[in-house]
C-alpha cells in the first residue's frame, strides 16, 4: 500500500524537478524511492491488518505484495539500464514521471479488487506508454509505434469497458468477490459475453494471439529501453491483473472462459515461436519471445490449484523479467554500436567476453535450460498444469519450447562461433556491467534455489 | 560450536571465489596466503568441533540444517550437515593434511604460470570434499562426490597443453562416471525403498527392508566406491592421474578423495552388516585389488606411479577391512595412510623438484646426501607403510589383518602377501633413489638441492604424524584404550565383537613383523649390496616380469574389449541412426516450421486496419464458440 503512495509521489516530484531545477538529483532520488517502496512492501508482508483501502477497492494482500515487489525489483533494474536514456535521449524530466506513473498503474493492477480500479490501473499504465513509445520525436518509426499503440489500445479498452458494463448489468456490482458470489446464482447469457469481452481485452494487454498484432510493430518502433519496460514491468502487471480477475473474480465460471483461453494460448504459442524463429533481428525476436512467454504464463491460469499456479506465475514472472532485462542490457549496447540483427552479435565472445557470457546465461534461461531460473519457471508451470484436462496444451508447449531453443541458441552461436563482423571491442559502461552481473546472479540463484520464491 | 559447522566448508569456498575472481590480479604471495589461510581457518573450526563432539558424553551426532534445498512432493531434501565422530575425523584429515599440502604447494608451484588457477581448484576441491563428508543425506554426498570428481579432472589436466595429460584427465573422469552411475542407482533404489535419502531415517528403517534389496543397494553403492577409490576393475585411472602436479596426487589421489569410497561404505555400514553377500564381495574385491596392485608396483620405475599403485593396493586393504566388518580399522588405516602416503608423495615431489622434473628412479640414486630432510622423512614414511613397529602403519595394518584372519584365512593370506610386496617395492624405491651413486646427467647433479622451507616443514610434520599416528588405535591388549574404535562406537550400528585370543593376535603380529623385516633385508641385499637395477629395456626382462611391467595388460584389454567395440557400434549408430533418422526428422521439422513461419510472418503487415479486422474476427469467433456452450 505504501509503495503505491511512494511511487505516485515520486511521479509528481519528477514533474516538479524541471521547475525547481533539481534535475540532477532526480535519478538517484528515483532509485532510492523504488528501494524505499520495496522496503515498505516487505514490512507490510504477512501483516493482515489494513490491507484494504478506498472502500475496499484495493486490497494489498500477500499476493499483491509479492507481485508488486517483483515489479519494483524489475523497475529498479530497468532504471539502471535506462540511465543514459534519461541523459542522452531526452532531457525532459517528464519522461521520469511518465515511467513512474506507468509504474503506479502497474502497482494498482497487482492489488485491485474492484473493476473500477482495474480499469483505472490499466489506463494509468497504458497512457504514459503511448507517449513513451513515441518518445523518439524525430523517428518516424517511433511515432508510428506510439500512434498504432494508442489506436489499438483504445480499441481494447473499449472491449474492456463493454465487458465491465455487461457484467455490471447482470450483477449490479463492481466488486470481484461479490461478482464471484453471484455467479453461483445463475447468470444471463450477456454476463458470460461480458467475461469473454474482458478476456479479449486482457489478452490484448498481455499480447496473446490473435490480439498480438500490435506488439511486434510497437516494440520494434519504440526506443529499445522502452521496449524493455513494456516487455517486463508492463507485461508482469497486465499478467497479475489477468490472474486476479480470472482466478478471483471469475474463478467459478471456468467452464465459460477456460476453453477459449486454451485456444488463445495454443495459437499464441504457435504464432510467436514460429515467427520468432524466422526473425533476423534480435530485437524483433525478443518481441515475439515475449508473446511466447506470455502464453506460457497464461497456462498457469488454467491450472487446477489456484495457489500453486499463483506461485508458479510469480516465479515465472520474476525469472522472465530478470533474464529479459539482462538480455536487453546487452542488446542495448550492441544496438548502440552497430545494430540489432543476429549478425551484430557475431563474435561478441571475443569483443566483450563478459557481455557474451551474461547474454549466454540470460538466453539459456529464456530457453529454459537447467540450472537457470527459466528451467524451473517452465517446470513449475508444467507441473501446475499436469493435473488439469489440458494435457494436449502441455505437449504443444513442450514442442514450442524446443522451437524456442532454436532461436535463443542462434544468438549464442553468433556470439561464440561466428567471426566478428565488427572488429572493435564492445564497450559497456560500469553501471551496465553491474546490471548484467546482477541479472546473471539472480538468474543463477533463482535457478539454484527455486524454493526461495515459492515459499513466499 | 557445532552450530558453526557451516563455516568449515564456507572458508574454502570463499578462498575459491576470491582466488577465482581476483587471483590473476593479485600477487602470488596473496593468492597463496588466502588459499592456505582459508584451509587453516576451517581446520581450526573443525578441531574445536571435533573436541566438543569427542568430549560430549551423550548426544554424539548432531544434524545442523542450513536451509531447505529441494522440496518437491514426496522428495524433501534439506541442505543439512551431520556432525558426528566419523565426519569430524574426516574433517580433521581433510583440513589438516589439506593445509599442509597447501603450504607445500606454495613452494612447489612457485614458478608455475597457473599459480592462482592451481589454488583456485585446490580450494574448490577442499570445499567439495568437506561437503561430501558433511552431508546428512545421499544427495548432498553425491554433490560433493561429483564436485571432487570435477576438481580431480581439472587438476589432473592442470598442464592442459600436454595432450597425454588431458587424456589422463578424461580417463579419470570417464572411469569415475561408471562408478558414479552405480552410486546414483543405489541412491535411487534407497529412495524407492525408504522414501527418504537422509541418513538417520534410512538407517533406522534398514532392518525392515528385505535383505535382497539391501544387497542390491549395497552393491550399487559399492560400484560407486570402486570408481572413486580405484578398485578392480575401475582402478586404471589412478596411475594415469599422476599426470597432475605432485601436491594434487598427495591431496586428492592419496589422502582424501580416493578415500571417499571408504567413507561412504563406513557411513552406510548398516547395509553391509545386514547383507553378508555384499560384504563378502567387498572383501574379495579389496583383497584381490590389494595384491594385484602391489604386484604391479613391484616393477614400476616411475616414482609417482609406484606410489600410485601402492595407493590402489592400500585402498584395497581398507576395503578388505570393510568387507570383514572391521569398519573402525578401515577408518584408522585411512587416517594413518593419509599421513604416510601424503608424506611419501610430497617427498617424491621434493625429489622430482630437485631432479628438475625427472621421475624415473633409474636415473636417480645416492640422493641421501643432497636431500637430507626429504630422505629422512621419506624413510620414516616408508617404515610406516611397510608395517614396521612402532610406526603408525604397523598398527592400522595389523588391526585389519587380525580381523581378516578371524573372518577367512585365505583373505588373510592374500592381504599378508600384499603387505609383503608393499614392503618390498617401497624399499626398492628408497634404496634405488637414495642409496648408491647418482645416475642422472651432469647438469642434474649440479642442480640437486634440498627444497625450500615451505616444502620441508610440511614433510616434517607429516613424518611426525606417520611415526606417532599409531597411538590413535593401540590394540586393546596393550592395556591402552583404542581411541579409534571407541570414537566411532556410535557410528557403527552393528558390531561383531572380536573373538580372537590375545595369543593369536600376538602370533599374527609376530608373523607380520618378521615378514616385513625379512623383506626389507632381502630388498637391501638386492638393491644396495648387489646393486641390482631395474631393466632398461624390455628385452632384458623375463616373460612374467614383462607381463607385470605392462600392468597385466589391463589397459590394452579394456582398449580392445570395451573401447573398440563401443567405437564401432557408435560409428554404426552415427551413420545410420543419427544421420539418416534423427537428422532427417529434425531437418524435416525445421523445414516445415520455416515454411510455416514464412506464411505466418506475412500476416504482420504493418497495416493497422488489417490488425483491427483480425482482432474483431478473433473476438467474434471466441464469443461465438464460448457462448454456444
Amino acid at each position: 500500500m505504501k509503495a503505491l503512495f511512494i511511487i505516485s509521489g515520486l511521479g509528481i516530484l519528477a514533474m516538479l524537478a524541471e521547475i525547481f531545477k533539481f534535475k540532477r538529483a532526480l535519478y538517484p532520488l528515483v532509485l532510492i524511492g523504488i528501494l524505499a517502496a520495496l522496503v515498505a512492501n516487505f514490512t507490510e508482508f504477512n501483516n493482515n491488518e489494513s490491507i484494504q483501502a478506498f472502500n475496499n477497492m484495493i486490497r494489498f494482500d500477500n499476493v499483491a505484495l509479492a507481485f508488486s515487489s517483483v515489479i519494483l525489483i524489475t523497475a529498479f533494474l530497468w532504471f539502471i539500464l535506462a540511465n543514459d536514456y534519461f541523459t542522452n535521449e531526452t532531457s525532459l524530466t517528464d519522461h521520469f514521471s511518465l515511467v513512474l506513473f506507468a509504474l503506479t498503474g502497474a502497482l494498482m493492477l497487482t492489488a485491485f479488487s474492484n473493476m473500477t480500479t482495474l480499469f483505472l490501473g490499466i489506463e494509468i499504465l497504458s497512457i504514459p506508454l503511448y507517449v513513451l513509445a513515441a518518445s523518439k520525436k524525430n523517428d518516424v518509426k517511433s511515432n508510428e509505434a506510439g500512434f498504432k499503440y494508442l489506436i489499438m489500445g483504445s480499441f481494447a479498452s473499449a472491449f474492456l469497458l463493454f465487458g465491465i458494463a455487461l457484467i455490471y448489468g447482470a450483477t449490479g456490482t463492481f466488486d470481484l468477490l461479490a461478482i464471484r458470489a453471484k455467479i453461483s446464482e445463475g447468470m444471463p447469457l450477456f454476463f458470460y459475453a461480458g467475461i469473454i469481452m474482458m478476456l479479449i481485452a486482457m489478452c490484448f494487454k498481455v499480447s496473446a494471439a490473435p490480439f498480438h498484432f500490435w506488439a511486434p510493430d510497437v516494440y520494434h518502433g519504440s526506443p529499445t529501453v522502452i521496449m524493455a519496460l513494456m516487455s517486463t514491468v508492463v507485461k508482469t502487471a497486465a499478467f497479475v491483473a489477468f490472474m486476479r480477475l480470472f482466478l478471483v473474480g471469475f474463478g467459478s465460471a471456468t467452464s465459460v472462459w477456460a476453453m477459449a483461453m486454451a485456444g488463445i494460448i495454443a495459437l499464441s504459442l504457435i504464432i510467436s515461436n514460429m515467427t520468432a524463429a524466422a526473425q533476423s533481428s534480435v530485437k524483433r525476436m525478443l518481441a515475439y519471445s515475449s508473446i511466447s512467454h506470455a502464453a506460457f504464463m497464461l497456462m498457469g491460469i488454467l491450472a487446477v490449484n489456484p495457489i500453486y499456479s499463483m506461485r508458479a506465475i510469480l516465479y515465472y514472472a520474476l525469472a522472465y523479467s530478470v533474464a529479459t532485462i539482462g538480455g536487453f542490457t546487452v542488446l542495448y549496447r550492441v544496438e548502440k554500436q552497430s545494430g540489432n540483427t543476429y549478425d551484430d552479435f557475431n563474435g561478441l565472445a571475443k569483443r566483450n567476453p563478459f557481455a557474451a557470457l551474461g547474454m549466454l546465461i540470460c538466453m539459456l534461461s529464456l530457453a529454459g535450460i537447467p540450472v537457470t531460473a527459466g528451467f524451473f519457471a517452465k517446470y513449475f508451470i508444467f507441473t501446475a498444469l499436469i493435473g488439469s484436462t489440458y494435457k494436449w496444451l502441455l505437449v504443444l508447449a513442450v514442442i514450442m519450447s524446443c522451437v524456442g531453443v532454436y532461436y535463443y541458441i542462434k544468438v549464442i552461436i553468433a556470439m561464440y562461433f561466428k567471426k566478428p563482423t565488427h572488429q572493435e571491442p564492445l564497450l559497456i559502461e560500469k553501471s551496465h556491467t553491474l546490471l548484467l552481473a546482477i541479472a546473471v546472479v539472480l538468474v543463477l540463484v533463482l535457478g539454484l534455489l527455486p524454493n526461495f520464491v515459492l515459499s513466499v | 560450536m557445532v552450530k558453526l559447522i557451516g563455516f568449515v566448508p564456507l572458508f574454502p569456498l570463499l578462498g575459491f571465489l576470491i582466488n577465482g575472481f581476483f587471483g590473476k590480479k593479485m600477487s602470488k604471495g596473496a593468492v597463496g596466503f588466502i588459499a592456505c589461510a582459508s584451509i587453516l581457518a576451517s581446520f581450526v573450526v573443525s578441531l574445536l568441533i571435533f573436541l566438543e563432539v569427542h568430549n560430549s558424553s551423550a548426544q554424539k551426532a548432531t544434524v545442523v540444517e542450513l536451509f531447505s534445498w529441494i522440496n518437491s512432493d514426496t522428495l524433501k531434501i534439506p541442505f543439512s550437515f551431520l556432525v558426528d565422530p566419523l565426519s569430524c575425523l574426516f574433517l580433521l584429515n581433510i583440513t589438516g593434511i589439506g593445509f599442509l599440502i597447501h603450504v607445500y604447494s606454495v613452494g612447489y608451484m612457485h614458478d608455475d604460470a597457473g599459480f592462482s588457477r592451481f589454488f583456485t581448484y585446490l580450494n574448490l576441491f577442499v570445499f567439495f570434499m568437506l561437503l561430501l563428508v558433511l552431508g546428512n543425506n545421499y544427495a548432498l554426498m553425491y554433490v560433493g562426490w561429483e564436485g571432487v570428481g570435477l576438481c580431480s579432472y581439472l587438476l589432473i589436466g592442470f598442464w592442459f597443453k600436454n595432450d597425454a595429460y588431458n587424456r589422463a584427465a578424461n580417463k579419470a573422469f570417464i572411469m569415475n562416471r561408471i562408478g558414479d552411475l552405480g552410486f546414483l542407482l543405489g541412491i535411487i533404489l534407497i529412495f524407492m525403498n525408504f522414501g527418504s535419502i537422509s541418513f538417520g531415517e534410512v538407517f533406522n528403517k534398514a532392518s525392515s527392508v528385505s535383505t535382497g534389496t539391501i544387497t542390491a543397494i549395497s552393491l550399487f553403492l559399492f560400484i560407486g566406491a570402486m570408481g572413486k577409490s580405484a578398485q578392480l576393475p575401475l582402478y586404471t585411472w589412478l596411475p594415469d592421474a599422476m599426470a597432475g602436479p605432485t601436491p594434487v596426487s598427495a591431496l586428492i589421489h592419496a589422502a582424501t578423495m580416493v578415500t571417499a569410497g571408504i567413507y561412504m561404505v563406513v557411513r552406510s555400514n548398516i547395509f553391509y552388516s545386514i547383507s553378508a553377500t555384499a560384504s563378502e564381495f567387498v572383501a574379495v574385491v579389496g583383497a584381490v585389488t590389494a595384491l594385484f596392485a602391489a604386484l604391479i608396483g613391484l616393477l614400476q620405475t616411475d616414482i609417482k606411479k609406484i606410489l600410485a599403485y601402492s595407493t590402489v593396493s592400500q585402498l584395497g586393504l581398507m576395503f578388505l577391512a570393510l568387507g570383514v566388518g572391521a569398519y573402525s580399522s578401515a577408518v584408522f588405516h585411512v587416517t594413518t595412510h593419509a599421513f604416510f602416503k601424503a608424506l611419501l608423495f610430497l617427498g617424491a615431489g621434493s625429489v622430482i623438484h630437485a631432479m628438475g622434473g625427472e621421475q624415473d628412479i633409474r636415473k636417480m640414486g645416492g640422493l641421501k646426501k643432497a636431500l637430507p630432510v626429504t630422505f629422512t622423512t621419506m624413510l620414516l614414511g616408508t617404515l610406516a607403510i611397510s608395517g614396521v613397529p612402532p610406526f603408525s602403519g604397523f598398527f592400522s595394518k595389523d588391526e585389519i589383518l587380525a580381523h581378516t584372519y578371524e573372518h577367512s584365512k585365505l583373505l588373510w593370506l592374500i592381504g599378508s602377501l600384499a603387505s609383503l610386496c608393499t614392503a618390498f617395492y617401497m624399499f626398492r624405491l628408497m634404496f634405488i633413489t637414495f642409496w648408491g651413486s647418482f645416475r642422472g646427467t651432469h647438469e642434474q647433479e649440479h642442480h640437486l638441492h634440498e627444497s625450500p622451507k615451505s616444502m620441508t616443514v610440511p614433510l616434517m610434520v607429516l613424518a611426525a604424524l606417520s611415526v606417532v599416528g599409531g597411538l590413535l588405535g593401540l590394540p586393546e591388549f596393550f592395556g591402552a584404550s583404542n581411541f579409534m574404535s571407541e570414537n566411532l562406537d556410535t557410528v557403527i550400528l552393528r558390531k561383531n565383537p572380536s573373538i580372537l585370543s590375545h595369543e593369536t593376535e600376538w602370533m599374527l603380529m609376530g608373523i607380520a613383523v618378521a615378514v616385513a623385516l625379512s623383506t626389507i633385508y632381502f630388498a637391501y641385499q638386492m638393491f644396495v649390496t648387489h646393486k641390482v637395477l631395474p631393466a632398461e629395456k624390455e628385452s632384458e626382462m623375463k616373460s612374467f616380469q614383462r607381463v607385470v611391467y605392462h600392468k597385466f595388460y589391463v589397459d590394452e584389454l579394456y582398449e580392445s574389449m570395451i573401447r573398440k567395440p563401443i567405437d564401432l557400434i557408435s560409428e554404426a549408430f552415427y551413420k545410420f541412426f543419427d544421420v539418416q533418422i534423427i537428422d532427417g526428422i529434425v531437418n524435416g521439422i525445421g523445414t516445415v516450421s520455416m515454411w510455416k513461419a514464412g506464411i505466418i510472418r506475412k500476416l504482420q503487415t504493418g497495416h493497422i486496419g488489417f490488425y483491427i479486422m483480425a482482432m474483431t474476427v478473433g473476438a467474434l469467433t471466441i464469443l461465438f464458440f464460448s457462448l454456444m456452450n
